[in-house]
């Protein structure tokens, strides 16, 4: 094919979905992906994707696949249904519905922010759009955070460095202040800092909330900080919290989540304040707002009963871990899966339709390689916060992965 | 190729307000209704398939003018709402035809099929998302493809909109309508709404201002003011020929008081065209801190006078109902006030979204107050083409209790037995207390619910059962318990496929999707972009809903 570039693509590498990516395409290379962080221009790549198809681990027809993933997951007693990532959210639509087909257990890769998903749905959430924090906040507190790991250009991008309406010099407009909670450190170029034992964690949240509602707290020694930290909260004009939502060195106590949602919301009586709950990519977030608007719950659906159940103490790693399960069907990319879910993987039969599914480490009995949403293939991705998202592929052939997911769909009959 | 299907729906009391029948009360005439494929046709063969309806009552399809169905905002209440969709389960519906349905969940807020599926078991076959931020509408036009069988559109949010704001802070109203017809064709949607113009502007900039609380109240800059929102946009959607003019919500919403601002509001769009949205949350007297009372007469009976207006209830029905607005300020106040789960989601350099889990209870004096104001509003209004039912699902209850205010409002007997049990400490000023002995019969019904409204949103072949309409009817057995009529229709045909027969579903086609796109002066694009180069987020190519590359 001839070489090409390709403006605006969205990169899914992380819950970010930076869509300024411009693609640089010579000898069917992926050359360059301009404005891409180095996370970024690893999950894009060179662009190639294995398009094998592989029946108990042989060379075969997508015919003879199709016919088998059909026969092998209408045949099972307890199947599950498994939405990992890099797949459109068009994909995830057909995913879900084949999991009502079958009756089948359904979880996704957005299941690895459980702690802060169940968190809002007690308390909800004070939140915004990314490009929000971006036009309005004038303190951001990176609480036990430093996005520039996982989440490479959240400051850039959104909360730290650009231009806002109500932050027209960008950086300097902000006061960044890093909370380090034993291990998990804020940003280092922070304009201030402090230090919070994790043994501490959740009650430093509950006195500042007090605080920030007026109400007395003890001035205890190993508080004063966080205090401190909360009175400058109530002066700020708009006050942005992050944390992250992915599993990692935090503590995923509930009591944590929902402390630093009950602060967030708190803090909107004084002032404003919004809690940006940092997520991964791969589309996870398509995947949490598709199965909310097909079942009414965000993830760990049961369909076992003919209709969706909330069983989210018994999701795929659970339902796996415990044996239950005897056929499962992945749509996604099997390399990103957490390592649980992988593990048990291994102890079942299983059907994998996604990019580099023939590598999968744990042997599917089928997989069909299908191309990655958003290089080989077009549809809809949600950012972190929710924010909907066209993919622009830069490579046309690949299998696409919503042909082949929407096949065995029909395959498997009404 | 095969015959379209042809149908004759034989001896029926056919109420089609908008071709004459059923018009100012009166009965309902009997007469055949033929179809041929999707539409309806003036006769057809006598050999043609019949389907007795004598003895019935046969409508046009439903048309809800303003519910939330879907979306972002629709979907972070579903979110928030587990227990509710644990409590209501909805197992896939076995079809005639053996297709494919799905499962799902209800509760305030169902899951999108179930939303699809419930409408149509209700007779109601289209229905208006009345809040989409325009940087969500890919999710509302996803979510939208999964409401199976309604045909729907969606609103824009732009009373809010930072570009917008900045067109009117610079005078700049022929740029202002430019962008808003760009907006409305980049977004699929239907039609402009306004929530709270400039409001949530306000509450997202934080410091000491939480609202706006009136008209002429600035908005960042003094140019920019509430009254000025609604101008230009009321004025924009006239100038673009919209089928639906602006869509407002109004300042104030459920503030005690709040009548005169609703009144000033119409005021300021006097003779043009503008529909004033769940008119119940913004007719009440009283003042903050000083109780509320009733003004619904007083905002009723202006818009009896003002032809140009138009208007839906948005009733409060008893029971549990989910907050769901744009209108972020005033979900802070109810989430201050009540202090259960709230959602708030500031949407960048647009618009805003609020939540709150809310149950209306009759024996609780601002509720029973509510509920009195939107029946009020109902039985003191002379037009019945101008005020429409609604419940501003789910914010008043949802658009499954269409049936009970039905009732309400057929069933004086009903009304006054329900009247006697709500909390009568706030109704002092009602006219209800007075005996409002109006009872709407079939052919007001007919009007409030599909006929004005499909005529208010420019739907010209909907709401009607005349040759070329759309092949949408609702078949009722009827009963004398309104309710019970409505809940259950005999027969559902959507686009001329049965889609509901004694309570089953039996088919379930597709929707089609509802949308404009106005002429603008392309230049506009070229500022815009220089505005998201400068500010947004998404990049200017890949904003909107169309398909890209
Ligand atoms: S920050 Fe995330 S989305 Fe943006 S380029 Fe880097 S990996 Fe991709
Ligand atoms: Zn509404």
């Amino acid at each position: 094919m001839i070489d090409r570039t390709v403006a605006n693509v969205t990169c899914l590498g992380c819950g970010c979905a930076c869509d300024d990516i411009t693609i640089v395409v010579t000898q069917d290379r992926i050359a360059e992906a301009r404005n891409a962080c180095a996370l970024g221009i690893a999950w894009f790549g060179d662009g190639t994707v294995p398009a094998e198809t592989r029946v108990n681990g042989r060379t075969a027809s997508l015919e003879r696949a199709l016919t088998e993933a059909a026969r092998l997951l209408t045949g099972a007693t307890r199947p599950l249904v498994y939405l990992a990532g890099d797949v459109s959210c068009e994909t995830l639509r057909e995913g879900v519905a084949i999991a009502d087909r079958l009756h089948a257990a359904i979880d996704s890769l957005a299941a690895t922010a459980a702690t802060a998903v169940l968190a809002a749905q007690r308390r909800g959430r004070a939140g915004a759009t990314l490009g929000e924090i971006r036009q309005r906040a004038d303190l951001v507190v990176f609480w036990a955070v430093d996005p520039s790991a996982r989440y490479p250009r959240y400051g850039s991008r959104y909360a730290v460095a650009p231009r806002g309406v109500a932050a027209p010099q960008g950086r300097k407009d902000r006061t960044l202040i890093a909370v380090d909670v034993g291990e998990a450190l804020g940003p280092a170029d922070a304009d201030g800092r402090l230090a919070i034992a994790p043994a501490d964690e959740v009650d430093s949240l509950e006195i500042m909330r007090a605080t920030v509602q007026g109400r007395t707290v003890g001035e205890e020694a190993r508080f004063r900080a966080a205090v401190e930290l909360a009175r400058r909260m109530t002066e700020a004009r708009y006050v942005a919290i992050v944390t992250d939502g992915e599993p990692g060195t935090t503590s995923a106590d509930p009591a944590r989540a929902e402390a630093l949602v009950t602060l967030s919301q708190a803090l909107n009586a004084p002032t404003r304040c919004a809690l940006s709950t940092l997520r991964g990519g791969g589309n996870r977030s398509g995947a949490d707002a598709v199965l909310t608007w097909q079942t009414g719950f965000p993830f760990a659906v049961d369909f076992a009963r003919g209709y969706p159940s909330y069983q989210p103490q018994a999701g795929a790693a659970a339902l796996l871990g415990a044996g239950e399960v005897d056929a499962a069907l992945v749509i996604g990319a099997p390399a990103a899966l957490p390592v649980p879910v992988a593990t048990a993987l291994a102890r079942v039969r299983s059907v994998v339709i996604g990019p580099r599914a023939s590598a999968a480490t744990f042997q599917p009995a089928v997989a069909v390689d299908a191309g990655v949403a958003g290089i080989h293939e077009g549809g809809t991705a949600f950012r972190m916060d929710d924010v909907p998202l066209p993919l622009r592929p830069s490579f046309e052939g690949a299998r696409a992965a919503l042909v082949t997911v929407r096949a065995l769909r029909e395959r498997l009959g009404p | 190729m095969s015959k379209p299907t042809q149908l004759r729906i034989a001896g029926g009391t056919v109420y089609d307000p908008a071709n004459g029948g059923g018009a100012g009360g009166a009965d309902g005439v009997v007469r055949d209704v033929c179809i041929e494929g999707d539409r309806i046709v003036a006769e057809l063969p006598a050999s043609a398939r019949r389907l007795d309806a004598r003895g019935m009552v046969v409508m046009p399809g439903g048309v809800d003018i303003h519910a939330h169905i879907a979306g972002s905002s629709v979907n972070h209440a579903r979110r928030l709402l587990p227990e509710e969709h644990a409590a209501d389960p909805m197992p896939a519906p076995r079809l005639d035809d053996g297709a494919i349905t799905r499962s799902g969940s209800g509760g305030t807020v169902p899951s999108t099929f179930a939303t699809g599926y419930r409408y149509a078991g209700l007779g109601y076959t289209t229905a208006m998302e009345a809040a989409v931020a325009p940087i969500a509408a890919r999710h509302a036009h996803a979510e939208l493809d999964d409401t199976p069988i309604i045909d729907a559109g969606f609103f824009v949010l732009l009373g809010n909109d930072d570009y917008l704001l900045r067109q009117l802070g610079a005078g700049e109203a022929a740029r202002a309508r430019d962008y808003a017809a760009w907006l409305l064709g980049t977004t699929r949607a239907y039609a402009i709404k306004i929530v709270n113009p400039g409001g949530v502007e306000v509450w997202k900039g934080g410091g000491d201002r939480r609202n706006v609380s009136g008209l002429d109240d600035a908005v960042g800059s003094s140019a920019v003011t509430p009254r000025k929102i609604l101008e230009a946009l009321a004025g924009a959607a006239n100038a673009l020929g919209l089928p639906h003019p602006v869509h407002i919500h109004c300042n104030n919403l459920g503030q005690p008081g709040n009548a005169a601002t609703t009144l000033e509001s119409m005021k300021a769009l006097s003779g043009q065209r503008a529909h004033f949205t769940h008119l119940q949350f913004h007719s009440y007297g009283g003042a903050a801190g000083n109780g509320w009372s009733s003004a619904a007469r007083e905002v009723i009976e202006y818009v009896n006078a003002h032809a140009a207006v138009s208007v839906d209830v948005g009733q409060v029905m008893f029971g549990a109902a989910t907050t769901v607005t744009a209108d972020s300020p005033v979900e802070h106040l109810l989430y201050a006030s009540s202090g259960r789960k709230w959602v708030n989601v500031d949407i960048e350099l647009e618009s805003g979204c609020g939540i709150v889990p809310y149950a209306y209870r009759e024996k609780a004096a601002v509720a029973a107050l509510q509920w009195a104001v939107g029946l009020e509003l109902f039985l003191l209004a002379n037009d019945p083409w101008r005020v429409v039912l609604s419940t501003d699902h789910p914010n008043g209850g949802t658009f499954l209790s269409y049936p009970e205010l039905i009732r309400l409002l057929m069933d004086r007997a009903y009304r006054d037995e329900r009247l006697k049990r709500v909390n009568q400490k706030l109704l002092a000023g009602s006219a209800l207390l007075d005996g409002l002995s109006r009872e709407y019969t079939l052919g007001e019904i007919a009007i409030i619910t599909r006929a004005g409204p499909a005529r208010l949103l420019g739907l010209k072949t909907k709401g009607h059962l005349g040759p070329g309409a759309d092949a949408d009817v609702t078949i009722y057995a009827s009963d004398s318990d309104r309710a019970q009529m409505f809940a259950a229709p005999r027969y559902v045909i959507k686009a001329g496929t049965l889609v509901v027969e004694d309570g089953q579903l039996r088919r379930a086609p597709a929707g089609r999707r509802l949308a404009v796109r106005p002429e603008y002066d392309a230049a506009v694009t070229k500022d815009v972009k220089r505005f998201f180069d400068q500010y947004a987020c998404v990049a200017f190519e890949n904003y909107g809903a169309d398909p890209v590359a």
